[in-house]
This record gives C-alpha cells, sequence and structure tokens, in this order.
C-alpha cells in the first residue's frame, strides 16, 4: 500500500499552475520553446517565457489524452516508431487539444523561436521543425555529441560555442542585448534549484524512503519548467522540509516497504499510479531513477555560465556511453541500497531505453543484483499490457525476495 | 446465345489468407458465378473447390473459360492462371468498374488492410499498406470469436447492439488478442468487446491517412463484419460507402485483367 500523500503536492500544483497561467501572457514576452535540456538559462536571461513541449506532452500522457490524438500525427507520415511525444503533441495541436486549457490557454503557446539541443535525441529537432514550418519561425539549436566517454575540454568548448552562436538570433527575436550578469545570476537560480532537487531526491536513501520514483515524476515539474526562476528553489526549500521531516519519523512512501528497487528510463505516464500501486501491494518501493535525477546539473556555475552550461549538458546521462552509464546507475544502486533494477524499454525512445544493449546482463552480474526489463512505452500505451506487466513485477519481487533471503542465508 | 460469344467469360480468383473467391465474368464485365470458401489446406484445392463451385453458379464448364487471372497472397497457387496481378491493382480495377469514379478504396482482406487512391481513370495511383505488426486483422476477428464463444459471424451481430466498445489496442494483432483476454477477465460484455475488435481494425486504417472523398471500402472483412466499416466512419467523421459484393472486389479485378487480355 502507498503511505500519506505529501501536503506539499498542494502548493506544487499552485506553483505549475501560475507558471501555465503565465504561458497565456505571451503579449508581454517574447516566447521560446525549449527541449528539457536545452539552454534554457540563456532564454530565460534574454527574457523569454519558455515553454517545454515535452512537459506538455507527458500532460498529455499522464492524462490519457495521448493514444486519441497520436494517429493524426501518424496519418501525416510520422512513423508509430519515432517518440510518442512528438505523435502526442503534434497530433493535439492538429486535434486543437491542449491540458493547458484548464490553465485559461486555448492552445500551446505560439513560438517566436524554438530552440534544441540533440544531446538527448534527434526528435526533439524535427519535432520543433514541424512547429518552425508551421509558424515560419527560426529553430536554432545545439548539435551535441552523443554517446560520449569521457567529456573532454574540447566537447565542451564545441557545445559552447554553438551557445554563443545562438545569441544573436535570440536577441533578434526578442529585441533584448544579452546582459551577462543577468545570465550568470539565472545560472546561479538554476544551480540552487538542482541542488535542492537533488537533495530532494537523496533524502530516499533513507529506509524507509519518504517518497518514490513515481511521487518523483510529479515532483520534479518545477525542476523542468522553472529551471533559472526563484519560484522553483522556494517550492523545493518546502518540500525538503517536508521530506526530512519524514525520514525524520519514518514515514514510509510505501507502507511495510521490504524491497527496494531502482528505475531506469522514462516513466509510463499514463500507467504512473497503476504502477506505483503494483509495486507498493509488494511491499516495494522505486527509491531512485535515472530519469528523476537527470534535472541535477552540477556542473552550473556562475562564474562561467555558457561553458558550465556546456559542460552540464554533455555530462548527461542520456549523452553518455554505456560503461559511464552503468558507473552512474552503479553508484545510485550503491547510495540508494536498492535490491535490483527496473528498466523500461521504452518502445518509442531508444535513447532512453538502456535495455538494447544487453546493459541489464552486464549489471545484474557487475552488481549481484537482479534486474526486470519491462517493455511499454512513454505514451503509447497500446505498446505496453498491464496484465504483462503485472506478471512480470509479480514475479520479480518474488525473485528479489528469493536472492535475498539466499544472501541471508549463506 | 451464339457459342462463340457463351465462350467470351474468364475467371478471376483472388486467393486470400482467410477467404479463396472467384468470380466467372462474361461480356461487359457482368459477373455471371461467383463462389467464396475459407482458406484451408493447400491453396491450390482451395482454388479448384471455388472455381468449380463459380463455374456451375455461372453455368458454365471451364472449356468457357478464355482467361483465368488471380491475385491475392497465394496468386502464384491459382492452375491455368493467365494473368497475375497485385491485391491493389486488382481491388482499385473491380472497384472503379463498379462505382466509375475515382476514389480512395479501403481494402480491409484478411492479412493487411490497405489504402488505395483510385485515379479518374481506374488506375491505382497510390497504395499504403498497414504497417506489418499492425496486419493480420482475419486471424485477430477470428481470435476474438474464439474467445466469445460465437461463430465469426456473430460478432458482427454482437457488435451493432454493444453501447461503446471495449478498450482493445490496435498496435498490433498479438497485444489486441491479449487485450481482449483482459477485458473479458474484467467482465466486459461480449457486445463492448465484439465492437471493440472492429475499432482496432478501424484505428490501424485510420493511422494510415490520406483519405479523400469519397470513400469507399471492400474485402472480405467489410463482407462480413460491415461494424467495421462503421467504426472507420466514425473515428474519420466522413462518409465511408461500400462497394458492391464487397469480397469479390479483388477476383473480379483479376477477372477484369484478364479479359483484357484476352481481347
Ligand atoms: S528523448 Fe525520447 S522521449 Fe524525449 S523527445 Fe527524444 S525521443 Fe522523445
Amino acid at each position: 500500500m502507498t503511505g500519506p500523500a505529501l501536503s506539499s503536492t498542494a502548493t506544487l500544483r499552485e506553483t505549475m499552475g501560475s507558471y501555465y497561467r503565465s504561458l497565456g501572457d505571451a503579449d508581454t514576452a517574447p516566447v521560446a520553446w525549449c527541449s528539457s535540456v536545452g539552454p534554457a538559462e540563456l532564454l530565460r536571461a534574454l527574457g523569454y517565457r519558455v515553454f517545454f513541449p515535452e512537459n506538455h506532452a507527458a500532460m498529455l500522457g499522464a492524462a490519457r489524452t495521448a493514444n486519441r490524438v497520436m494517429p493524426i500525427a501518424h496519418a501525416q507520415g510520422y512513423s508509430q516508431d519515432i517518440c510518442s511525444y512528438l505523435t502526442s503533441d503534434i497530433g493535439a495541436y492538429l486535434a486543437g487539444e491542449t491540458p493547458l486549457k484548464a490553465y485559461g490557454l486555448t492552445s500551446v503557446p505560439r513560438a517566436d523561436v524554438l530552440v534544441f539541443n540533440t544531446n538527448q535525441c534527434r526528435d526533439v529537432r524535427d519535432w520543433f521543425e514541424w512547429y518552425g514550418r508551421q509558424w515560419d519561425v527560426p529553430v536554432i539549436g545545439v548539435r551535441s555529441p552523443r554517446s560520449i566517454d569521457t567529456v573532454t575540454d574540447d566537447d565542451v568548448e564545441g557545445v559552447a560555442r554553438q551557445i554563443e552562436a545562438l545569441v544573436p538570433t535570440l536577441e533578434a527575436v526578442s529585441g533584448a542585448r544579452l546582459d551577462g550578469a543577468r545570465l550568470a545570476q539565472v545560472v546561479a537560480i538554476s544551480r540552487e534549484c538542482s541542488h535542492l532537487w537533488g537533495a530532494c531526491l537523496g533524502t530516499a536513501a533513507a529506509r524507509p524512503a519518504p517518497f518514490t520514483f513515481f511521487d518523483g515524476t510529479i515532483q520534479m515539474g518545477p525542476a523542468v519548467v522553472l529551471r533559472g526562476m526563484e519560484e522553483a528553489c522556494a517550492y523545493y526549500r518546502s518540500l525538503l522540509a517536508e521530506l526530512e521531516e519524514r525520514v525524520r519519523t519514518r514515514v514510509a512512501a510505501v507502507r511495510g516497504e521490504s524491497l527496494r528497487l531502482y528505475w531506469d528510463g522514462m516513466p509510463l505516464w499514463g500507467r504512473l499510479r497503476a504502477l506505483a500501486t503494483n509495486f507498493a501491494e509488494f511491499g516495494t518501493a522505486v527509491v531512485a531513477s535515472t530519469y528523476c535525477n537527470s534535472w541535477i546539473f552540477p556542473d552550473l556555475d556562475a562564474d562561467d555560465p555558457i561553458r558550465s552550461m556546456a559542460r552540464a549538458s554533455l555530462n548527461l546521462f542520456i549523452a553518455r556511453s554505456e560503461e559511464p552509464k552503468e558507473q552512474y546507475i552503479e553508484r545510485m544502486v550503491r547510495q540508494f541500497d536498492v535490491d535490483g533494477i527496473v528498466f523500461h524499454d521504452c518502445r518509442t525512445c531508444p535513447n532512453n531505453s538502456n535495455t538494447r544493449y544487453a546493459m541489464p546482463q552486464r549489471l545484474s552480474k557487475r552488481l549481484g543484483i537482479p534486474s526486470l526489463v519491462l517493455d511499454g512505452d512513454v505514451n503509447d500505451l497500446r505498446c505496453y499490457s498491464d496484465e504483462q506487466g503485472r506478471t512480470n513485477i509479480e514475479g520479480f519481487v518474488e525473485q528479489l525476495a528469493d536472492t535475498r533471503a539466499s544472501r541471508r542465508g549463506a | 446465345m451464339m457459342p462463340d460469344e457463351r465462350a467470351r467469360v474468364v475467371a478471376g480468383v483472388d486467393a486470400g489468407t482467410e477467404c479463396v473467391k472467384a468470380v466467372i465474368v462474361g461480356a461487359g464485365g457482368r459477373v455471371e458465378g461467383r463462389a467464396v470458401a475459407p482458406t484451408r489446406g493447400y491453396f491450390q484445392a482451395c482454388v479448384y473447390e471455388v472455381l468449380s463451385a463459380a463455374l456451375d453458379d455461372a453455368q458454365r464448364t471451364e472449356s468457357d473459360l478464355a482467361g483465368i487471372g488471380a491475385t491475392g497472397f497465394a496468386m502464384g497457387c491459382v492452375p491455368g492462371a493467365t494473368l497475375t496481378a497485385t491485391d491493389a491493382a486488382c481491388h482499385a480495377a473491380g472497384a472503379y468498374h463498379l462505382i466509375g469514379q475515382r476514389m480512395t478504396l479501403v481494402n480491409i482482406g484478411g492479412r493487411d488492410p490497405h489504402l488505395i487512391a483510385v485515379a479518374l481513370d481506374g488506375r491505382r495511383a497510390d497504395a499504403r499498406n498497414v504497417r506489418r505488426c499492425a496486419a493480420g486483422v482475419g486471424s485477430f476477428l477470428m481470435f476474438t470469436a474464439r474467445h466469445l464463444d460465437v461463430l465469426p459471424t456473430r460478432l458482427q451481430e454482437l457488435a451493432s447492439v454493444a453501447d461503446k466498445p471495449a478498450a482493445v489496442s490496435s498496435y498490433c494483432s498479438v497485444f489486441s488478442s491479449t487485450a481482449i483476454l483482459e477485458r473479458l477477465r474484467e467482465g466486459a460484455s461480449r457486445e463492448e468487446i465484439a465492437l471493440g475488435a472492429m475499432h482496432s481494425i478501424a484505428e490501424r486504417i485510420v493511422e494510415l491517412g490520406g483519405f479523400e472523398d469519397p470513400v469507399y471500402a471492400c474485402g472480405g472483412v467489410v463482407e462480413y463484419f460491415p461494424g467495421v466499416v462503421r467504426a472507420l466512419q466514425t473515428l474519420l467523421e466522413r462518409e465511408v460507402r461500400t462497394v458492391p459484393d464487397p469480397i469479390f472486389t479483388g477476383a473480379l479485378g483479376a477477372a477484369l485483367k484478364a479479359m483484357e487480355l484476352a481481347t
């Protein structure tokens, strides 16, 4: 059974609500669309309202609107096998649907410029280019190296130069000049937000964990869309206080927590609650994840804003090769003291699926803990079978309990 | 009728994965006889069976045949075929012969539904199949019928009285089949599941895009499960008409092509 709901969630709703509402005030500021780990700090420093379409697509998934609208994008020639965020979002646009209607917007905010970073995938660029053609506005971005072993100074320099090269277009569109001091200030706030969010996630190392991955996917909202804004820091200060209090008083996110897991890969937005319940029924807490931790950027540095943004974007898990990814997961497994790893093989996002080149097998061997691969998708629920998922989780939990018992016996 | 005039008939055979169909076509493209049999065992035997039955229906004998056109999955298994042509070309030709105008034709057979843009002159201008995973709709409907414990022909009757479709995934036929078992376990009504199965097929077709009015449907699934056409109409929000005798459209097209060759 899941434990009591976090009381901070009410403030979270207000914080996210006022962000979404502010997107409707496009008359007062230019709008930039930004990929989730794109150069948001630069955009904010130039006075843009920043919209994150991946967050919008996740809302479509969570509201289970995605499957209704994706066929519209498929019918335009966008394959079923490419990013279902892209197909949900474009499909919703063509259908005139958006969850932002709840916040007084009639549509997604029209972009004045779209800014991508391909450190995560090529799909964001293709996605943004669709809107660029639709609205006849510039689509610019950073073409980042991927599958990086060690991030070198040359890599950082290359990306930093690309970020700098965005500035003239961004200035021309916004009509503002980039102020270095303002950029440093935004980067400092972003860094603070990332630090606070990291501290919140870190509380789940406690036994019992005060919140789970499933809670984290909701709580991470401000870290994604309000990066570089004081509101995000304020929210995480209050969340951190609540989580620390929970740790002190041993309030468990999963009642009777007996097993702890790590989650690698995307959430299945339309099945968050169902999965949270499935795991909790077996006294299993998913205490940490690659996904929620991907919005922690310790590299950000107000003294060297652009280069540190470049370094942060390159050091990101998704941009790395197998070995650093495995080392990362190993650190997480140790820090959070987990009994097993769940890998989500996300049908339409190979970039966030670390199951296809034998990583689960290698890690299980290296760490001596079992892993489970769940077939599913971030938004396309047709790719997930509730029945199969539940059976797999049940079997995995059974296996974990056996493994632990035999370890103890040994 | 003069003996030489009687000789000018041709046969068209559409050897599909779920059914083998044959028509006998005479002067002016008039259908004189037709027959259909479920596909089982060797294709050659099925072809022989339907061809004989269609000739009987037309009160003709094999010696009256000036040619045999073959199409469908097993078109290579039609003995004595004077011509073979693809599903898309034959369905376009058959539908155009009956409708006489350009159209978007949705052919929903037992294997992979496809969309055919039929040009002003009756030629297939473009054709697109559903994804590989979304194919196998005939077997999927058979599976549905088996699990609802009804004859396949009763699926339509059930679907027609359902209030709403049960949620049956459309990504692939295997996932959809599992979803049917899940819905059954949850206690969804047989009517809702039957309608859900038809919606699942319609959704796979909608994703092909490129529908331009007028839209016509043909194929075996359309013949036996008109609920799929209604579901398609609902999802597309546009009228979808049915080609007369929709299961024979491909065989008719094959026959017409054989006739062209024979004259
Ligand atoms: S990382 Fe995956 S889910 Fe995210 S935009 Fe790219 S393809 Fe889509």
